[in-house]
């Protein structure tokens, strides 16, 4: 399992609207904005990469130092980012595969806006058992 | 596009050029002094030649003409490598001098995002960054392993004061003072010399300098040597329109005076000087040395056979160690002559021949794998290509492939990579990849913190440049840079660069992003005193809910800390902590409607409006006629908005949320109010207020007035309070108008930690509200909040004087009302209503000092029914209207007396309203309402059922069975009376009591049954006799309990329990009329025992429990009984026997009806029979079967039964109906018929008589056919069972 791993679902209009730290490194209060602001530069190439391709899974599309960002980017264009220091490609592809299932799964909730904050605990956790799983 | 204007281009045309080596002695440099100047930079302006058209003819014979061209000059002490210490220190200087410069802009407005994308790349961009770039590559120059620094020529220069000048020329090359790329080797010591001679023209004629030249040119040759005559102005004061020095000396004092000495003759002198030394001496020994060396490279390595050669020659070398930079090339070695040979085409822009023999050479030093040189030659390559505008891909590869291998050097290589990565990246804007530029930028930022922070900051300005921009980007680099400027103590720095992010991070939602931003910024302000600006930013990160609790407690800790180092009270307008719910906003004010308790405030206005209906005079009903109308009106001065009273409070409830986990204090919680005196001038003054109103600054402007504003107009109330962490509050805040006018609300302010004091406004909270609202014209919030003050008026404050909130069901209890006129004037016309007068009933001034319970007990304890008036059953009245002559004076209280009866179990909210009018004619208002609400729980007590059958051995006797449960955990309750309310009913204990019931007490949980006779009255004739028998009720008692109130019975006819009774009719029955055959009981009980539950009430009570309209009839209004012997002896020897029975019938409906008895054969019998006995049996399971029989009797109809049977199947029918068979009578209503019937017995035996059927229609009038009465109006009846045994006598 990957030390560090942030993952987070970012909806169409660049809202954050799940964050976890996932990594099995001691959860470090002063790293936390550096994930935010890696992951939050990475849109900009995720925008781009976005149409060139008809795969969701985009691989691994930015780096900062050792810190890699992956991205999924749903038919919706919710992207589903992941940022980690392993090199593991295709556990991050079944990672990505997984949580977006549970993602369709609460879009289909009635009662969940799209577009809001994920606020389920069950997700939460599917998430994090998914992450001890693959990567 | 020509690549050289593009801006690598001009770089390299002006760092790549020809280094002239300038040896001279210290009175040339006094001579140049005198101007501000020193020798090289007195000449420097005019070394760079625009327009030169020198022929330069190289290896090629075609011979091309140059433009621009120049010379770079250098003091012999200067070539070498700089210090990296040194130019590190210079580096620093820029950037802290950049910073100050900045300082101005630090707390202006930054341009937005959009302004950024639309300005050029050098309105972004800070100046100072070109120079810092040229400074960082110069730090690189005069390196062994490139040859372009080397210097072409060498100048000696000797002032024509000094003695003997020929042997000062010979002295000065000779002197070891030169650079040591000169003496270990690097390059060829046989440069190309020039001699100056320099002559002060203030020191005299040049007489003696002309002489000094002539003997110059005749030693050195009258090429080299030149005479230069300066400071030919006297006064010193020549002005230079554009001074060329200025660019080349940045730390000059504006004071000093440049060139001062110098006039238009020296210019041209010099100018003549520099040219000469260029296009004649400079350029043709590059363009003879070019020639040379192309022969010579040709001669060695051009051809097959040469490479083969050179390459079985490097072979050959590969074994040998290498030292770590690979050999070491002298200047006489091959490769270095290539390299000086590339480089000289170069600085000729001869770009074919430069690539063609680094080409050459690359290989060379990469099979020797001199790494450094191999990273020069690459990177030289790259340029070469530039300068050519062909394959870009190349060159690129080239730029890669030299910064690499610089990477791959060292600790040394660092710097040179960081060069040639510059160039790469201007290669990189040059085409337009902004994003690989920036790239680049980000791989030269290094380990040194300002160094990377300046490269940070310039790769961040890529990605905003880049097509499409990429502003996260961008930002994020800002932030980085800003980081590390930080770390350089360059604070300035840091703030502006993370100010320019915030333009492009502004509104996002990601939150620790934001808060990193703001909070630095807030710190970093704070570190430079700007406590204001540190303030504004550290607001942003205050509420941040998503931080872990000791985040959230620091940037708490740092906020207060900077706010107390501005040193004043520190005001904000928009605080976010705690988080104001603008929707929980709720004003309670009282005009003509005063409430008694807060919580009656809570209740729906409608709810009220429709208790008040009937008490209120309505607006239209009241006035008179159409002419007088308006004159009620005019009075109100402003109809949209609300009324309020001078000395009454109005009450303002608002929600404060703390998003934190940790709680914060706050103090001085109060609103924000405005009072304008009614006077003329009073509306002009709210308007233009309103019209302030519009912008934020104008709040604060306004805000500030509030603080300021004395506060004899009103009172505010203050509160102080905590929020605990993640909490949320509602807060009662109230304001008190002292004097008429209006008021108004504006918002609410808090003191914050004891220190911070924030604001908010109300309305522009919610202004959205307005726009929506407009449509449909409703009151807009902002006028909710305004009020018309108006003169002082009575007020009641009322409360019910001990009211339990919990009692249990059934509980009776006197209550009494207090009313307290607070003011001086008096009202009157007291009325009230009660919302659920089944709980709550209004009693009679009489019972106020009246001792409770005794004064419900019978005055005699006699058995004499009493008889309730016919009047008392009256619908209860909807209003109570106090007697007339009740006022309450001012200063006075008023009581009055309640009836509390508990009667089901629940939770009730209980409204009243009082209404009442002000005496005083002049007010106002013509009347005011006292709104109270109380909320009573009730927990169930008794749970008792009655069921009622006739008893079939009797006509117009029923049974009752009372089956009576206690259902608290308790508590125990003394059954004591029980009352029956009916029309001529009776009722009467089955048994005695003592007998039955030796202590009718229900522990909790306890259930018990007893059984009633309840009979028709014989008081019928009297009650017939007042003409009116339909509308007397008669009320019998029993008495249950022989233990308690000492035998004594309660009266259910008295006052609170008739009224009680009456209202429980009412919620149980369709109409007080009821018919005689219902029937109501009343069961009195109380509380044994003292250990009562906290809470609720334990004075002395009684508890009522009723039940209303007990059906005595419950299947059919017809009711017969059979009558005759039971047993006979009969001699059937002689004949058979005949037995005479009589029937009884009775009507108990109130209409005519028509019965039919039909007799049947017996061969039907036993089908009918058999029915019979099913439904006796499940008589018999329900457990309610005829008790009035005999139990020996009950015992032989089930033999019978059995014995039956056998009788049927096997003999005829042993008895039959004479007489006639089928018999129609009419029977009045309420009355008894008696029907004779016949039947013969053949045999002795046992005999049930129950094979008739009766069928009986009820003979409705017309107008009576549909009353919507469920029951029946006809029915067809199953005979009873009635048993003759018949003996055969002796």
């Amino acid at each position: 399992m990957a030390t560090t791993a942030c993952f987070i679902i970012v909806s169409r209009n660049d809202i954050p609207i799940y964050e976890a730290e996932v990594g099995s490194a001691v959860k470090r209060e002063d790293v936390a904005h550096l994930h935010q602001f890696i992951l939050h530069a990475a849109q900009d190439i995720v925008q781009d990469l976005a149409w060139t391709t008809s795969a969701m899974f985009l691989k691994a599309i930015d780096r900062f130092n050792d810190l890699v960002v992956s991205v999924y980017v749903t038919a919706g264009h919710t992207r589903l980012m992941l940022l980690h220091d392993s090199r593991n490609d295709d556990g991050i592809k079944s990672f990505f595969q997984e949580v977006h299932e549970l993602y369709i799964k609460i879009i289909l909730n009635p009662l969940y806006l799209p577009g809001s904050r994920i606020t389920s605990s069950h997700f939460d956790t599917k998430v994090r058992a998914l992450a001890r799983k693959y990567l | 596009m020509d690549p050289a204007r593009t801006p690598l281009g001009r770089m390299l045309l002006d760092e790549i050029t020809p280094v002239v080596m300038v040896l001279r002695t210290p009175l040339v440099e006094e001579a140049c002094g005198k101007n501000g100047l020193s020798f090289v930079e007195m000449l420097s302006p005019f070394c760079s030649f625009s327009n030169i058209d020198v022929p330069v003819r190289t290896a090629s014979d075609q011979p091309y003409r140059l433009q621009k061209f120049k010379l770079r000059l250098f003091y012999s002490s200067d070539i070498r490598q700089p210090d990296v210490q040194v130019a590190n220190e210079r580096l620093k200087d820029v950037i802290t001098q950049a910073g100050e410069k900045d300082l101005s802009n630090l707390s202006s407005e930054l341009p937005q995002v959009d302004e950024l994308l639309s300005s050029s790349e050098s309105d972004i961009m800070p100046s100072w960054f070109q120079f810092f770039n040229k400074e960082l590559i110069r730090t690189m120059s005069f390196s062994d392993h490139e040859a372009f620094d080397h210097p072409v020529a060498c100048l000696l220069v000797v002032s024509s004061k000094d003695e003997q000048p020929i042997n000062r020329f010979v002295d000065l090359f000779n002197s070891d003072q030169l650079p040591s790329l000169l003496n270990d080797g690097a390059m060829d010591p046989k440069i190309l010399k020039l001699y100056l001679i320099v002559h002060d023209n203030q020191d005299g004629a040049p007489e003696k300098a002309k002489k000094f030249h002539n003997e110059m040119r005749s030693t050195f040759g009258s090429n080299s040597s030149q005479l230069l005559c300066i400071n030919s102005s006297q006064g010193g004061l020549v002005e230079h329109l554009q001074n060329p020095w200025a660019p080349f000396k940045t730390d000059a004092s504006p004071t000093q005076r440049l060139g001062g000495f110098l006039n238009i003759d020296d210019f041209n002198e010099i100018k003549k000087l520099t040219q000469d030394l260029a296009s004649k001496h400079v350029i043709p020994y590059m363009e003879e040395k070019v020639r040379v060396l192309n022969q010579q490279v040709s001669a060695t390595r051009k051809g097959f056979k040469n490479q083969i050669k050179n390459l079985w020659w490097r072979k050959g070398k590969e074994d040998t160690p290498d030292a770590s930079n690979g050999p070491v090339y002298t200047f006489s070695s091959i490769e270095s002559q290539i390299r000086v040979l590339g480089d000289y085409a170069f600085m000729l822009r001869d770009y074919e021949l430069a690539l063609s023999n680094y080409r050459l050479i690359s290989t060379d030093y990469k099979l020797d794998k001199a790494w450094k040189r191999y990273a020069g030659v690459q990177e030289m390559m790259g340029l070469t290509f530039f300068m050519l505008d062909q394959s870009r891909k190349e060159a690129e590869y080239c730029m890669e492939n030299a910064f690499n291998t610089y990477l791959k050097t060292g600790p040394t290589g660092q710097q040179n990579a960081t060069r040639s990565g510059l160039w790469w990246v201007e290669m990189l804007k040059t085409r337009d990849q902004f994003k690989e530029a920036a790239g680049v930028y980000f791989r030269i930022s290094g380990e040194e913190p300002l160094h990377s922070a300046v490269m940070l900051e310039q790769a961040s300005y890529c990605y905003l440049l880049s097509k499409p921009p990429m502003l996260r980007k961008f930002g994020f680099h800002l932030i980085l840079s800003g980081n590390q400027y930080k770390k350089s103590d360059q604070i300035k720095h840091a703030i502006r660069t993370y100010r320019r992010s915030i333009s492009v991070l502004k509104g996002t939602t990601w939150s620790y992003i934001q808060d990193h931003v703001h909070f630095h910024i807030g710190q970093w302000y704070s570190f430079l005193g700007l406590y204001d600006s540190a303030v504004s930013h550290l607001l942003e990160v205050l509420s941040c809910g998503h931080q872990s609790k000791t985040t959230q407690e620091f940037f708490l800790k740092i906020f207060l800390q900077t706010v107390q180092k501005t040193g004043k009270a520190c005001q904000v307008m928009r605080l976010p902590l705690p988080v104001i719910n603008s929707s929980s906003l709720k004003v309670v004010f009282e005009d003509h409607r005063t409430y008694a308790s807060p919580a009656a405030t809570g209740v729906r206005e409608s709810l009220w409006q429709s208790l008040e209906e009937e008490i209120v005079p309505s607006l239209p009903a009241a006035r008179a006629n159409w002419l007088e109308v308006q004159s009620n009106f005019t009075s109100k001065p402003n109809k949209n908005s609300n009324m309020c009273i001078v000395g009454e409070a109005i009450k303002v409830a608002i929600e404060f949320q703390n998003p934190l986990q940790i709680s914060i204090p706050l103090s001085d919680v109060s609103l924000m109010c405005e009072l304008c005196a009614r006077s003329d001038d009073a509306d002009s003054e709210a308007n233009s207020l309103t019209a302030e109103l519009q912008n934020d600054e104008a709040t604060m402007l306004t805000t500030d007035r509030f603080l300021n504003s004395d506060m004899s107009s009103f009172a505010l109330s203050n509160v102080e309070l905590t929020l605990e962490g993640g909490g949320r509050k509602m807060v009662q805040l109230t304001v008190t108008p002292r004097v008429e006018g209006t008021l108004k609300i504006v918002g609410v302010k808090w003191k914050f930690s004891s220190s911070v004091v924030g604001f908010h406004n109300f309305v522009t909270g919610s202004v959205k509200k307005i726009q929506k609202g407009g449509k449909k014209n409703k009151q807009s919030p902002a006028d909710s909040l305004k009020f018309d003050v108006v003169k002082t008026v009575p007020r009641l404050e009322g409360f019910i004087q001990s009211l339990p909130e919990k009692v249990y069901a059934g509980e009776l209890q006197q209550l009494t009302l207090e009313l307290n006129n607070k003011s001086h004037l008096s009202v009157k016309n007291l009325k009230m209503k009660i919302s659920h007068p089944r709980y709550l009933n209004i009693g009679n001034q009489r019972n106020l000092n009246m001792d409770y319970p005794a004064c419900l007990e019978k005055k005699t304890n006699s058995a004499e029914k009493t008889i309730l008036e016919p009047h008392t059953i009256n619908a209860p009245r909807n209003v109570f209207l106090f007697p007339e002559d009740t006022v309450v004076q001012g200063d006075t209280s008023f009581l009055w007396p309640l009836w509390l009866h508990a009667a089901a179990p629940g939770k009730v909210s209980l409204y009243i309203i009082l209404y009442y009018e002000i005496e005083n004619p002049e007010s106002f208002m013509k009347y005011r309402t006292l709104r109270m609400l109380y909320n009573l729980e009730i927990f169930p007590s008794l749970d008792v059922s009655f069921q009622i059958s006739a008893c079939p051995s009797t006509l117009e006797e029923f049974l009752v069975r009372m089956d009576i449960a206690n259902k608290t955990s308790t508590r125990n309750f003394q059954i004591h009376q029980l009352s029956s309310i009916g029309y001529q009913w009776e009722i009467s204990l089955l048994q005695p009591t003592d007998s039955i019931y030796a202590s009718p007490t229900l522990m909790s949980g306890q259930a018990f049954s007893c059984y009633l006779i309840l009979k028709k009255s014989k008081r019928l004739d009297r009650a017939e006799a007042n003409g009116s028998p339909v509308c007397s009720l008669t009320v019998s008692d029993i008495q249950l309990s022989t233990e308690g109130a000492g035998g004594k019975m309660y009266d259910s006819s008295l006052s609170p329990v008739k009224d009680f009774h009456n209202v429980e009719r009412l919620q149980h029955g369709k109409s007080l009329e009821g018919d005689s055959n219902m029937v109501d009981f009343v069961l009195i009980y109380w509380p044994l025992d003292s250990e009562t539950d906290p809470g609720v009430s334990d004075r002395p009570s009684l508890f009522s429990h009723h039940e209303c309209h007990c059906s005595v009839a419950s299947t059919s209004p017809i009711s017969w009984v059979v009558e005759g012997p039971r047993l006979i002896h009969h001699d059937f020897s002689t004949s058979f026997c005949e037995v005479t029975l009589k029937m009884a019938l009775y009507n108990s409906a109130d209409a005519a009806a028509s019965v039919r008895i039909n007799t049947l054969d017996l061969s039907r019998n036993g089908d009918a029979q058999s029915r019979d006995e099913s439904t006796l049996a499940s008589g018999k399971q329900a457990g309610w079967y005829n008790v009035s029989l005999d139990s020996e009797i009950k015992v032989t109809s089930d033999v019978s039964g059995i014995q039956m049977k056998p009788l049927s199947s096997d003999s005829a029918s042993p008895f039959v109906w004479t007489g006639s068979s089928s018999t129609k009578v009419r029977l009045p209503p309420l009355s008894t018929l008696g029907i004779p019937l016949q039947i013969c017995v053949f045999s002795p035996g046992t005999y049930d008589l129950s094979n008739y059927i009766l069928q009986w229609s009820l003979v409705l009038p017309d107008d009576q056919g549909n009353h919507g009465e469920t029951r029946p109006s006809s029915g067809t009846c199953q005979g009873y069972s009635y048993f003759l045994t018949v003996l055969q006598s002796t």
